[in-house]
């Protein structure tokens, strides 16, 4: 399954970017998005698809950082306890010097020091990430409560902090651009880096990659730092749309993230994955949610559908390589 | 205790009898048992009386019965963290049933009937199919979640039949002694570590989830034990999950949150192996009564549920990573 990661020259443009695992997915959300439309014209309304993309954007964040340290064979379930927190010590850092900047180092500080001290729990004390970070989710849903009895609000009326969640530059909103850019970023590094080899190499074989002299648990903190720093970002965009740090923020935010990048096709047992398949599982995930709205069906059905989404797809992506490998 | 952590330990030769006894899983565990209610009976008030020690017992029972199913699934080299959800799911049929037919045993029939088909759907898709267990129980845990937000419409379904025998499995207690629920969950125990280490299907899980190769080549079927395991747990989480729903007097759409990483980090607290094959039963048992006495000793205290969680979250990653040390130790790596 290694073409996904180094793809054949013969290959056209088109199946080279996709990957032949992605295009299952690529194919649902096509047919999704036909038969959404064919029920409801106004899905393919332009403040729809701003919609949608709006909401794609907080999970494309993290989701991002997440596809990496998936490859690299861990995993980390406190990002959602970790986003609430995060958009509470940033409002309070930002009520407390009144500066963008500070609020927002104080934000990936903290989203950063919390994926190093997991980084660490992980690599250094070899606890697996499972367990870990299950440890950090509890010690932060605590935490936070600690922290702040209520939601933080917003007493410094930063026009630039409210332009984080709720501002656009043309008709995109900045959100999105955020996504984009953290999504081009981690797109580049995993294909065309030394590093992004290394990430995938360390996912595939750990010891290998010791052997030939690389430190595999250098890479793995990189990848939990990384992830980290996306909450950060995350939380202060979460922050700013809510225009409050809310402690009861992200409830669930982790299983929708590592879902996202399951669903494209990352392998949770490591150096298998591509990032472009997350982008395809957000969208999904996103689309269907979208989709139940537009459609003026029960809410309580953006539980369900994806949680059979997650397992269809799986096992369609099986029958795939099994009809491949006859 | 002849698991394999026991065998390394056997190997090197220790240089007195209590550091050979303490390298022992189970009795590590026991140790911190026996400290954290000793600590607690010298600092928090109402702490060491057979009212409180049953009480804990008691609500130590629905980790307990799920436990046993959520540790069975690790050693045969599996996850299975849709548990949570199934607790509230099975709610449904079991308080319907009854408020319709006024029978406890048509509840809890209906009830194990709809954990039995959720336990094959999760066996057929890991063991069958092939599909990677985590993603198969995440989409379930989604789906049973979502489906009982669907039928309730967010509400309790109240028990209106209000039968006897019902509420007599949150408030009875054998003897006036030991709750119901807690009996229900040792007799599991028993029973289940009696299985696990005695008879021939409880060695085919640990040689399934020690090396699905060997196993496979010394004739056992190895997709056969894994769909059973599956079934065992939704089966203890169904009873887990009637537990709570005598205790709460309804079916709750909100149950069981966070159960499964509640009951996974008593698990691997206790020894049990994520990778398959290793740890015991009562190592997870052990692991489920230190956090509930430590909660309940942290509460007696007057500490507020918030640094409950913040202790419970440090000693959780302290107690693996000093596990993860002695095996190092052990292995002379």
């Amino acid at each position: 399954m290694s073409e996904t990661t180094h793809p054949s020259p013969g290959r056209s443009a088109g199946s080279q970017f996709l990957g032949s695992e992605q295009l299952v997915l690529a194919l649902i959300l096509a047919a999704l998005c036909i038969a959404i439309s064919i029920a409801a014209p106004q899905f393919y309304s332009e403040a729809n698809i701003i919609a949608i993309l709006r909401q794609c954007a907080l999970v494309l964040i993290v989701a991002s950082g997440m596809t990496m340290l998936i490859i690299t064979a861990e995993v980390d379930l406190s990002v959602g306890a970790s986003l609430a927190f995060v958009g509470c010590i940033g409002m309070a850092a930002l009520n407390a010097t009144h500066s963008l900047a500070l609020g927002f180092l104080a934000a990936l500080a903290f989203g950063g020091g919390v994926g190093l001290i997991n980084g660490l729990v992980a690599t250094k004390l070899k606890v697996n990430s499972l367990i870990g970070t299950i440890g950090m989710m509890m010690m932060l849903q605590g935490g936070v409560y600690l922290f702040t009895r209520e939601a933080v609000q917003n007493h410094h009326h930063i026009a630039a902090f409210t332009d984080l969640g709720a501002g656009y530059v043309g008709p995109i909103p900045v959100p999105v651009i955020f996504a984009a850019v953290i999504f081009a970023v981690a797109y580049v590094t995993l294909r065309f880096t030394t590093l992004g080899r290394y990430i995938y190499a360390v996912g595939a074989n750990e010891k290998a990659v010791r052997l030939s002299g690389m430190r595999s648990d250098r890479l793995k903190l990189f990848a939990f730092v990384v992830t980290g720093l996306c909450v950060g970002v995350a939380g202060m965009i979460l922050a700013s749309l809510m225009n409050a740090g809310q402690p009861t923020a992200g409830r669930g935010f982790e299983l929708t993230v590592i879902a996202a990048v399951i669903l494209g096709g990352t392998s949770l047992f490591g150096g298998r994955g591509s990032i472009v398949g997350t982008l395809l599982g957000v969208l999904l995930l996103k689309v269907i949610d979208n989709g139940i709205i537009i459609l003026g069906w029960n809410q309580d059905l953006q539980m369900v559908v994806p949680g059979v989404v997650i397992i269809v797809a799986s096992y369609l992506d099986i029958m795939r390589n099994r009809a491949n490998a006859s | 205790m002849t698991n394999a952590s026991t065998a390394i330990d056997a190997a090197a030769t220790g240089p007195s009898f209590v550091a050979r006894l303490l390298r022992h899983q189970e009795m590590a565990l026991l140790l911190c048992l026996v400290l954290v209610i000793a600590f607690f009976s010298f600092t928090a008030e109402n702490f060491f009386s057979v009212r409180n020690m049953t009480n804990v017992l008691g609500q130590a029972s629905l980790a307990l019965t799920a436990g046993i199913g959520c540790a069975i699934v690790f050693i045969s080299g599996e996850v299975d963290i849709s548990i949570g959800s199934l607790l509230a799911t099975i709610a449904l049929p079991l308080i319907i049933i009854m408020n319709e037919t006024g029978s406890l045993a048509l509840g809890v029939s209906g009830a194990l009937l709809f954990g039995l088909i959720v336990g094959c759907i999760n066996g057929y898709l890991t063991a069958y199919v092939g599909i990677n267990s985590l993603i198969v129980t995440l989409g379930m845990m989604f789906v049973l979640r979502g489906g009982v937000y669907l039928y309730t419409g967010q509400r309790a379904i109240p028990d209106d039949a209000m039968l006897d025998s019902f509420i007599l499995l949150s408030d009875g207690r054998l003897f006036n002694v030991i709750p119901y629920s807690a009996v229900i969950a040792l007799i599991l125990l028993f029973a289940f570590a009696y299985m696990m280490r005695h008879r021939p299907f409880g060695r085919q899980i640990y040689a399934v989830g020690g090396n699905q190769e060997v196993a496979r080549l010394a004739g056992y079927d190895v997709r056969r034990v894994k769909f059973i395991c599956f079934i065992i747990s939704a089966l203890l989480a169904t009873v887990a999950g009637i537990i709570l729903a005598a205790r709460v007097g309804s079916a709750q759409h909100t149950a069981g949150l966070n159960f499964e990483f509640q009951v996974v980090a008593a698990t691997v607290l206790g020894g049990v192996s994520l990778a398959g094959g290793i740890g015991s039963l009562w190592g997870m048992a052990l692991g489920v009564l230190i956090l509930q006495f430590l909660s309940n000793g942290l509460r007696g205290l007057g500490l507020p549920t918030e640094w409950q969680l913040v202790i419970t979250g440090m000693i959780i990653i302290a107690a693996v990573a000093f596990d993860e040390a002695k095996r190092r130790r052990a292995n002379g790596g």
